[in-house]
Order: structure tokens, then C-alpha cells, then sequence
């Protein structure tokens, strides 16, 4: 395949339940090469268009497509697309070796590609001990190692971070970016804002199964100029906050003293102390981090439904 | 076919089938003791009270030799069947108990491929259970027939012609097994409804056809066939009985079942989605 054919498209994507749509109208671009998050409070949509995208769940209308076919089209699938999901699993009594041996057997892939998928999760030891036998995190491993088998250009994961203690949860990290390196199609659903912050590209933001927000992550933070918040210092809180409400800016006090402003980047603040002649100790500008983007973008829209 | 040796290996790779087929050697065996206790050569029956003159000849013709050596030679089918069955349907259910199915399905997307895998899978594992059984009983039943002081049998066609559709049962028991397995997806229903409708429907359908038989009428015994595990039993019968269909009639009725089984669950299959 040439690069680039392996972006992900989805468009018009939709899905009710009853009188339900959990995923509505939604379209975004998945980019090779990078890593993208897909974000959204919970019952959001985001399973549902994962397994939309996989031919699990039959949507109700719209398409998703993988390089330009759909992925019941494709030739071998887990050849060109990876995937660990939710509520996927193995057999409590099949060793984790023989749960992907048999994924082997089933895709024409020779055996030996489960040793080391194995070996490159760090499951090796592990590999004859049976699956209700294993952790948390070595269920995740087990899945990513399931995923690999095939070595697809399009790694599919939805929430994979779960269970995995901080160590795992870096190794996770350096081994999608390492992927998302080699030029691969790397999608990633997760609540874990920080990590996503330090993981993504770019992001996908939907709330109540529609399209919030898709770009780079730069770029979706940056909008949201909006957001910035400046923490300044001085003694002389009151002028300071009546000059800052002056200009329509949120003073929130801060338990150390120091105060919060929200509508003015750091330059406005200081001017507006300046040609107040208020005196400050501190002025800091603190860019806002996708957890408050995101809060800020899907506030107001439905949760859980 | 590789998607049907990665159900091979998926049934081979976990213990079910072990324990199951512990469970039909035991059962096997038992069933031998009980087939060898209940045959009488040519006897007539002690008391024909109760029994219409129809039922009466029934019997004898049963207590015929080849008749008595077909029934020993394909002893093991009763619960035989059943185990291919509950196997077969755990085929199908354990995708769903154990979440494999998203994993499956990812594979193949063809889902009608995952389920025409699955159906000769759980076929050639009846076949094999039937392989197993009736070589045990061809070593132990001509020792019995020797203790009723017959011949093997063996040289007589209508036992090998038993034999042969015996394989066709468990066969079709399979098949039936893996539809029904789509039908109920919960692993313990599946196997609690199986079981239950399977003992059940058998000893009631016995007990309902021996009392009402003779009052309603022929047409009425003759729907006996209908009931899957009658209708198993009827083909490995030795010789036609009288008042019974004949034999193929068994087979038609169970391939019918296996056709609408199978059908349906590839259909359904289709259409779900997988969650
Ligand atoms: N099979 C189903 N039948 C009915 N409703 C469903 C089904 N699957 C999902 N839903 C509904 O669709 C909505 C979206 O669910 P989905 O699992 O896609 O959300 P999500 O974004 O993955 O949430 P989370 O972050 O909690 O995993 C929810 O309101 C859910 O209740
Ligand atoms: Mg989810």
C-alpha cells in the first residue's frame, strides 16, 4: 500500500438505538503517521463508532472506510487493521500462546507470529499460564499483542490504558508513538486527558455522538484562546480585581493568595495593572490543558444517556 | 480449510471436550450394562396385558437377534448425541461467555464463513465421538451376544447399515447443537435447555405416544418421528419395526431440523451486531 492510503474515514456515520442515536451524523479524518485520540465523556458514542469502523456493529447509515474500503471489504483484515476493544477477550481456560495461535490459524499467519507478538508485549513468561490466570494489565497485553499479529499499517484502541499501572501506561505510550513513527494509522479512544495531552497528534472530540472539535492537539488547545488563564500576586487584591472585572474578566482568589484571572492572556493583565498603578509580585500565564478544553467543549452536552 | 482448524484448535485447546467425553465413556458404558440387561433373544414378552396386539408384534420383531444386535452395537447413541450436542452449541456460546467473538469476527468477517467453520468442526467432533463409541462397541457387544449364545451379527447388513446411520445422527445432532447455540447464546441456558428439553422431550414423548397411540390411531403414533431424539433412535433401528416409519424418514426429519438449525443461526449471525 502507498503511504497515506491507510487514513481512516468516516462520514455520515450513524447509530440509534430505539429512539437512541448514539452516534449522529458524525464525519472526521484519521491521519497516517500520527496518533489520534478520540475523545468524549462516557456514553458518548465512542465504542459504538470503533465497532462501527470494525463491521461489528451495522450502522444505521453513513460509511467507514480504511484506505477507501470498508473493513468487511478488506482482503485479510488483520493484516492492514489492528484492534483491542473493550469487552474483548479470550477463553478463562486457553493459555494466552494458544489464544493467539488460534488467531493464527484462522488468518493463515504462520505460528510463529504469536511468539513474537508475545515477546514484543512482554508476555513471554506468561505465554503457557492460562488467560484467567492473568492481570489486568496483562489482559491489555494480551490484546495489543492480538492486534500486532497481523502487523497492520492501522492500530485501532479503544481505552487501552485501562488497568495499566504508570509504568505499563508508558510503555503503552513510547510503543503508539513508536508505531504512529513507522508511518502507521494509530487511533485512540480514552478518558485519560493527561495522557492523551502527551500522547496525541491530534485529537477527535465528540460528546452526545456528535463531532465537537477534530484537529492537532496544538491547535484545538490554541483555539480556545478563551481559556487562557494568568495567575498574578499583589497586594493590593481589591484594585486589581475591580480594574480586571472592568474588562470582563473572571478573578477567582486562589488559597494561596494569589488570584486567578480567565478572559485575559497574561499581556492584558499586566497592562491593565499597569495603567491601574497596581503594584504586582507574580504574572504567569498558564495555558490551558486539554482536560479544561475539554470540560469547557462537551459542557452543557449529554452524558450519559 | 484454516478457519475450520482454528475451531478444531479452539475446541482443542480448552478442557471441555476432554470432560465431556469422559462423561459420554462413562454414560456409554453404563448404557451397555443396561442394553445388555434388557435383551432376550426371541423371547416373547412375559406379559402382553396392556399392549394392543400391534405393540405386542412390536416387541417380538425387537427381540430379534439382529434387532437386539443393532440396538447393542449402537449402544452409546442416547447420550451420545446429547454430548455432541451440548458441545456444539458451548461451540457457538463460548464466543459469547468468553467475549471471543469480537476477536473471532475481527478475523473473519465473513460471518456465514465463521459459522459453516463452526458447523464442520462440531461434525467431524460428533463423528469422532461416534468413531470412538462404536469401535468400543465392537469389541465388547460380540462377547455379550456370545453370553446370549448368537453369532456376532457382524455378517448382517441391516447392523452395518445401523452403524452407518448412527454416524449420520450424531453428524446432524452436531449441527443441530450449533444452531441451537445461536439461538440461546448464554452458555448456561444453552446447556440447561438442551439438556432438559432433550431428556424430557424424549421420555415424554414416549410416555405421551405409548398412551395416546393406540386410541388416536396410526397417523398419530407415526408423528412420533418428529421428535428429534425418537427420530435418532428410529435410524439405527435394526430391521423396520411394525408401525413405524421406515427408517429414512428418521434421517429426512433430523436433516430437516439440522437444515433449519443451521440456517437460522448463520441468518441471525448475520444480522447481530457484536458487542
Ligand atoms: N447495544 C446497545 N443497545 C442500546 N444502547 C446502546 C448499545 N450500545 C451502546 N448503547 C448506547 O449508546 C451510547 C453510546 O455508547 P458507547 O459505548 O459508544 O459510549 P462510549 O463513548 O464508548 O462510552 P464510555 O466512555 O463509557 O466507554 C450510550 O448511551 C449507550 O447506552
Ligand atoms: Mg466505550
Amino acid at each position: 500500500m502507498t503511504a497515506g492510503s491507510e487514513e481512516i474515514v468516516v462520514s455520515h456515520l450513524t447509530k440509534h438505538y430505539k429512539q437512541l442515536r448514539a452516534v449522529d451524523d458524525l464525519s472526521f479524518t484519521v491521519h497516517s503517521g500520527r496518533v489520534t485520540g478520540f475523545l468524549g465523556p462516557n456514553g458518548a458514542g465512542k465504542t459504538t463508532t470503533l465497532r462501527m469502523l470494525l463491521g461489528l456493529v451495522t450502522p444505521s447509515g453513513g460509511t467507514a472506510t480504511f484506505g477507501g474500503v470498508r473493513y468487511n471489504d478488506l482482503d485479510q483484515p488483520i493484516r492492514h487493521v489492528g484492534a483491542v476493544l473493550e469487552a474483548s477477550s479470550a477463553h478463562k481456560g486457553r493459555t494466552g500462546l494458544n489464544h493467539l495461535r488460534m488467531i493464527c490459524t484462522a488468518a493463515g499467519l504462520p505460528w510463529q507470529a504469536a511468539d513474537e507478538a508475545l515477546a514484543k508485549v512482554g508476555l513471554t513468561p506468561a505465554a503457557k499460564r492460562k488467560f484467567k490466570g492473568y492481570s489486568l494489565g496483562m489482559k491489555q497485553r494480551l490484546g495489543i499483542a492480538a492486534a500486532l499479529l497481523g502487523n497492520p499499517r492501522v492500530l485501532i484502541l479503544d481505552e487501552p490504558a485501562n488497568g495499566l499501572d504508570p509504568e505499563g501506561i508508558r510503555w503503552m505510550r513510547d510503543l503508539l508513538k513508536a508505531l504512529a513513527a513507522e508511518g502507521r494509522t494509530v487511533l485512540v479512544s480514552s478518558h485519560l486527558l493527561g495522557e492523551m495531552q502527551q500522547l496525541a497528534d491530534d485529537v477527535v472530540i465528540i460528546a452526545a455522538g456528535r463531532l465537537v472539535r477534530q484537529g492537532p492537539v496544538g491547535e484545538v488547545l490554541g483555539s480556545m484562546a478563551g481559556m487562557t488563564q494568568v495567575r498574578v500576586r499583589t497586594p493590593q487584591v481589591e484594585a486589581l480585581t475591580a480594574a480586571l472585572s472592568a474588562r470582563n474578566a473572571t478573578v477567582t482568589p486562589l488559597p494561596d493568595g494569589a488570584l486567578l484571572v480567565t478572559g485575559l492572556d497574561a499581556a492584558a493583565v499586566g497592562h491593565t495593572a499597569f495603567t491601574s498603578s497596581v503594584e504586582l509580585h507574580e504574572l504567569a500565564g498558564e495555558r490551558a490543558d486539554l482536560e479544561q478544553v475539554f470540560l469547557q467543549l462537551t459542557a452543557g452536552k449529554a452524558g450519559i444517556r | 480449510m484454516n478457519l475450520v482448524k482454528s475451531e478444531l484448535f479452539k475446541i482443542r485447546s480448552t478442557s471441555t471436550w476432554w470432560i465431556l467425553g469422559l462423561v459420554t465413556f462413562v454414560l456409554w458404558a453404563l448404557t451397555l450394562l443396561i442394553n445388555w440387561a434388557g435383551s432376550s433373544i426371541n423371547s416373547s414378552p412375559e406379559s402382553t396385558e396392556g399392549l394392543t396386539a400391534e405393540q405386542a408384534e412390536q416387541v417380538r420383531v425387537a427381540n430379534e437377534a439382529v434387532n437386539v444386535a443393532s440396538n447393542l452395537y449402537t449402544s452409546g447413541q442416547f447420550f451420545g448425541v446429547l454430548m455432541v450436542m451440548l458441545l456444539a452449541a458451548i461451540v457457538v456460546t463460548n464466543e459469547f461467555f468468553h467475549q471471543t467473538a469480537t476477536t473471532t469476527f475481527l478475523v473473519t468477517p465473513r460471518r456465514q464463513s465463521v459459522v459453516l467453520a463452526k458447523l464442520i468442526a462440531s461434525t467431524l467432533l460428533g463423528l469422532t465421538f461416534w468413531l470412538i463409541t462404536t469401535v468400543l462397541n465392537l469389541i465388547f457387544v460380540p462377547f455379550i451376544l456370545d453370553a446370549l449364545n448368537v453369532g456376532s451379527q457382524l455378517g448382517e447388513p441391516a447392523i452395518w447399515r445401523a452403524l452407518g446411520l448412527n454416524a449420520l445422527a450424531y453428524a446432524l445432532w452436531a449441527i443441530l447443537g450449533v444452531g441451537a447455540g445461536v439461538l440461546i447464546r448464554s452458555q448456561i441456558a444453552a446447556t440447561i435447555t438442551l439438556s432438559t428439553v432433550y431428556v424430557i422431550g424424549y421420555f415424554g414423548a414416549t410416555t405421551i405416544f405409548f398412551i395416546l397411540g393406540p386410541r388416536l390411531g396410526d397417523w398419530f403414533s407415526k408423528l412420533q418421528v418428529l421428535v428429534p431424539p425418537l427420530a435418532s433412535q428410529l435410524m439405527v433401528s435394526g430391521t423396520e419395526l411394525p408401525g413405524n416409519p421406515p427408517r429414512w424418514v428418521g434421517a429426512v426429519v433430523l436433516i430437516g431440523y439440522a437444515v433449519v438449525a443451521g440456517g437460522l443461526g448463520t441468518w441471525l449471525m448475520k444480522r447481530r451486531d457484536i458487542a
